[in-house]
């Protein structure tokens, strides 16, 4: 087995079998890392807990709901403007935020008065909203407060508002994953089923596993619509309350992050017998034949083929642009859940970029086949990495850019390696055609950076060039390429605006 | 001036996070130390989160990952394991603070007693010849917040520590919750005063460089040793009086150390009085040099208040020595500091002597709000009980200024949504000029963005 050790876990051998190296000829059979077992306390882990899982990455990026967590104060505090998911109505989500600010006294007597409090005053203060979640922590999960009860009971009184409750505490699984789990079900039973939509098409889709990270979910949203699709709900990203809970009503569910929201996909085929349909808004082949898939589903494949030929025409010339330019970069692809495998190959397909490494914090074996089966030999993929082991693995891999979170981007600043936030993006979105070519320009943009060329200088020991004077990155980037070749080709840099999202929210279809 | 609570049972857009984090942020300030929260991980991912979106910094913090069957059942054998990979993987490691919370509390972990079994089992058996300082710090969520874990976690440190050897010329200043800015402001005044100090806690590197080899990390730079000394110093001076008290208080029980408390020296006013104490304690002369950098201050004040600041209305919020220091401040700057809001359930504030000061002294409509949530600022201005020139606070209200149309400056901790504020000071007569020069320049720019007599500034 092409287990990788690395030298800073050598002593703790549990780690042995979380990282292995894709050796010639081989696959997911004679390599794969174990995956989602119990963290190793004082390891120094990147994980989360599970109630960040529900609450953070799945709860909140839901747009017109009061999202209020029943606990002591820093649960709330600390998942507060943390990501990018933008909505369509002013990013009330995020702007937001709501806590029972649980007490001492509160654990020893309870706390369930506290919470009735808490949610009648939230209404009181947006008297616009009528929707809430209401979620629990440790704290109030571990004195045993009756949630369940307490919604109903504001419920009976409050005719016109409606309460999700979401039992996931921090403890409650190895990483964030086991709160994506208890929220997708919490949702389907409690949920779903109870609001009838209004049906405008003969073609209806939920849009599953969608956080409109900087706008994704929007500009997918724009080609369903195109087809003449109607997205009756998304889960979650800039998604309705209501709208949600009439998913019963779809035809299909198309799915995007399977790690996070599977489980309701799976359910609703059980329950409803929707199908499920994965698909990947990620890179040109794979969102063309993503399309393809949906518009054959309803026999809308001519509107599909032809959003691909509009679109494909539009972008195709400025992905090649920096495709060119981004041939053979290193990269260590570090991402959270789904990105792991949305990524592993297409980045190499499409921009020409090298896999050196790939590793998932929270997510499960399945996910790590996935990756491992679509990145190139050699590349090292790790599971539940921890700060040394990440460290190891740049010191050894050299790598020129990497894909991660704030913090890690921030350990990878100082062993000088670029960074791109892969889960709130640095300027995406970088989903459809134009996010990929956003995400592409964002690389290519870190990777040849004049500063970070400064950075390696020793000014006390090696010779100061006193003759070249400035450099764009095109002199860096371009030094190496064959620019007569990228000229003929019609090749251009990225030609969008800033925000290309906003616009999307004031078309007709 | 009116005194009032937050009238509502819940917190909307909360000011502070809970204990925990004041103790990690402790943590991180002292060398070759890895603090340990025992709790869920997010209680640590999320306060790593915090100080990377404040400082751009990675700073090193472990979880002891509760997870189900230890939340049922206990999980203080998952504090031993911890400290043992810990340890085994970070050789330089020497202090290792365990930072209890709300889930391990709850449930009983008897945190001290695992200590003493480490202490007698594992660093005797396995790291006989290593020195390693395990430290049990209570900081239960549900109690305080962020600024209490702060004043525990600096006690804690202290008392584990601080030993009476050889008495020295130094003194203890504790500085609270600063930036690495304030505490280079602070050292200049120090050295300009020739005053030697532990200060507690050396935080200017956690901003470090971005080195050619790549071999920086970002780490607080407060030793043992200097701890060790706190015992043997001349005298305490705590800057902020919820954010060191606990520490000082102990030193004076214990090793009969005398402490000045406050004030928070934000402003040349609270600088002066700064001063005079380092004189009072030491009996060091204030230099020729510090009269000049005072005057250059004062120099930069005079430009810009009657024109510019004079009866601006201002409301603040954030750690309560912050806010009631900036609030001093902004009343020498002609302003009116109409709202405070200070964002916990301490009983201590209304009885605060410099509290009581404004409630004699000021004389125009003046609300201070304890246990005080963001909602309370961002409803006043909805409903109009309140009419703001500015806002000074931490990013986690950037919101209220932008729905609003009202300029904020920032100010304390989290800083995220502007660049390089941690490495400014707002202390000293340094702090007092980039503070003013700041809310002039936030006023400014609101001024040209809604054409706001935006032409006053051709001639100034």
């Amino acid at each position: 087995m092409p287990y990788h050790t690395f030298k800073c876990s050598k002593c703790i051998p549990e780690r042995t079998r979380h990282a292995v190296i894709k050796g010639h000829g081989e696959d997911i059979t004679s390599c794969l890392p174990l995956g989602y077992l119990n963290t190793i306390p004082g390891s120094i882990s990147e994980r989360g807990c599970a109630f960040c899982g529900a609450k953070h990455v799945i709860g909140t990026p839901m747009k017109d709901v009061i999202h209020l967590c029943h606990g002591p104060v820093g649960c709330t505090y600390d998942t507060w403007q943390t990501k990018r998911y933008i909505s369509d109505n002013d990013n009330f989500q995020f702007k937001y935020t709501f806590a029972t600010d649980m007490k001492e006294k509160h654990i020893v007597f309870g706390s369930e008065k506290l919470l009735k409090e808490s949610i009648i005053e939230a209404f009181k203060a947006f008297p616009e909203i009528k929707r809430m979640a209401i979620y629990q922590t440790c704290a109030s999960a571990l004195i045993g407060d009756d949630m369940d009860a307490v919604a109903q009971e504001v419920m009976n009184e409050m005719p016109d508002v409606d309460i999700f409750v979401c039992n996931s505490p921090g403890f409650a699984g190895p990483s964030q994953s086991g709160g994506h789990h208890k929220i997708n079900i919490a949702w389907v039973n409690q949920k779903v089923g109870t609001v009838e939509p209004k049906i405008t098409s003969d073609y209806v889709i939920n849009y599953v596993g969608e956080y409109n990270i900087q706008g994704d979910q929007e500009v997918m949203a724009d080609y369903f619509k195109r087809m003449g699709i109607q997205v009756l709900s998304t889960f979650t990203g800039n998604g309705s309350y209501d709208d949600l809970r009439s998913m019963h009503k779809a035809d299909l569910n198309v799915l995007e992050c399977a790690r996070s929201a599977e489980y309701i996909c799976n359910e609703l085929r059980v329950r409803y017998g929707t199908p499920r349909m994965d698909i990947d808004g990620f890179g040109f082949k794979p969102l063309s034949e993503s399309l393809l898939k949906v518009g054959l589903f309803f026999g809308l494949e001519d509107k599909a083929q032809k959003i691909i030929e509009e679109e494909t025409a539009r972008w195709k010339p400025e992905l090649d642009w920096y495709a060119r330019r981004l041939k053979g970069v290193k990269v260590c692809l570090w991402p959270g859940g789904s990105k792991l495998w949305h990524w592993a190959n297409v980045i190499h397909e499409e921009m020409g970029v090298e896999v050196v490494s790939l590793y998932t914090k929270f997510g499960h074996q399945g996910d790590m086949e996935k990756g491992i089966a679509r990145c190139g030999e050699g590349a090292l993929a790790i599971d539940d990495p921890n700060e040394l082991e990440g460290i190891e693995a740049m010191m050894e891999l050299q790598p020129d850019v990497i894909f991660t979170g704030v913090r890690p981007g921030e350990v990878a600043k100082k062993l000088r390696v670029q960074y791109l936030n892969a889960h709130a993006y640095h300027n995406g979105p970088y989903k459809g055609y134009e996010g990929w070519v956003r995400f592409a320009r964002d690389i290519y943009n870190a990777v040849y950076s004049p500063i970070h060329q400064l950075s390696g200088l020793d000014i006390s020991k090696d010779e100061i060039d006193m003759n070249t004077g400035f450099v764009t990155k095109n002199i860096i980037s371009d030094a190496k390429i064959d620019k007569e070749a990228s000229i003929t080709n019609n090749e251009r840099e990225y030609t969008g605006k800033y925000d290309c999202v906003t616009h999307l929210r004031d078309k007709t279809y | 001036m009116r005194i009032e609570k937050k009238e509502r049972s819940g917190i909307i857009n909360p000011i502070f996070t809970c204990q925990p984090a004041g103790a990690q942020y402790v943590s991180i300030g002292v060398e070759d130390c890895i603090g340990i929260v025992h709790g869920g991980q997010g209680c640590v991912m999320f306060v790593r989160l915090l100080f990377a979106q404040h400082f751009k910094e990675n700073f090193l913090l472990a979880s002891s990952s509760l997870h189900e069957d230890t939340a049922v059942l206990g999980a203080t054998h998952r504090i031993e394991e911890a400290v043992d990979v810990l340890l085994m993987r970070y050789p330089e490691v020497k202090v290792v603070p365990i930072i209890s919370t709300c889930s391990t509390e709850i449930i009983g972990d008897d945190v001290e007693g695992v200590i003493r079994k480490l202490e007698n089992g594992l660093l005797k058996e396995k790291y006989a010849d290593r020195e390693v300082h395990l430290i049990s710090i209570s900081t239960p969520s549900f109690k305080g917040s962020m600024v209490s874990g702060y004043d525990i976690a600096v006690r804690d440190f202290v008392r584990e520590f601080a030993t009476k050897k050889e008495p020295n010329e130094k003194i203890n200043l504790i500085t609270g919750w600063v930036n690495p800015g304030d505490v280079t402001a602070l050292k200049h005044l120090l050295m300009e005063m020739n005053v030697d100090a532990n200060v507690l806690f050396e935080t200017e590197s956690f901003d470090s460089p971005l080195m050619p080899k790549g071999d920086a990390v970002s780490y607080g730079g407060t030793t043992i040793k200097d701890l060790e000394s706190t015992g043997d110093a001349i005298g305490t001076i705590v800057l902020n009086r919820y954010e060191g008290k606990l520490a000082a208080d102990f030193l004076e029980t214990e090793f009969e150390i005398p402490s000045i408390i406050g004030p928070t020296p934000i402003g040349i006013r609270n600088t002066d009085a700064f001063l005079n104490n380092l004189k009072k304690m030491t009996g060091k002369p204030i230099p020729e040099p510090l009269v000049r950098e005072r005057g250059v201050a004062i120099d930069a004040l005079t430009d810009l208040v009657h024109m510019f600041f004079a009866d601006k209305k201002v409301a603040i919020f954030g750690n309560p020595d912050l806010v009631i220091g900036l609030a001093e401040f902004c009343i020498d700057l002609e302003m009116k500091p109409v709202l405070l809001l200070l964002g916990d359930d301490n009983v201590n504030y209304s009885k605060d002597p410099r509290i009581k000061e404004f409630e004699e002294k000021v004389e125009f409509e003046m609300e201070i709000i304890e246990n005080a949530d963001l909602w309370d600022l961002e409803e006043r201005i909805k409903n109009g009980d309140v009419e703001l020139d500015l806002i000074i606070g931490h990013s986690k209200g950037r919101f209220i200024a932008i729905d609003n149309d009202i300029p904020m400056l920032r100010v304390g901790f989290p800083v995220y949504d502007r660049a390089g504020y941690y490495r400014h000071p707002i202390v000293g007569y340094a702090g007092a000029t980039w503070l003013a020069d700041e809310m002039a320049n936030v006023l400014f720019t609101d001024m040209e963005y809604k054409k706001n007599k935006e032409w006053i500034l051709n001639v100034w």
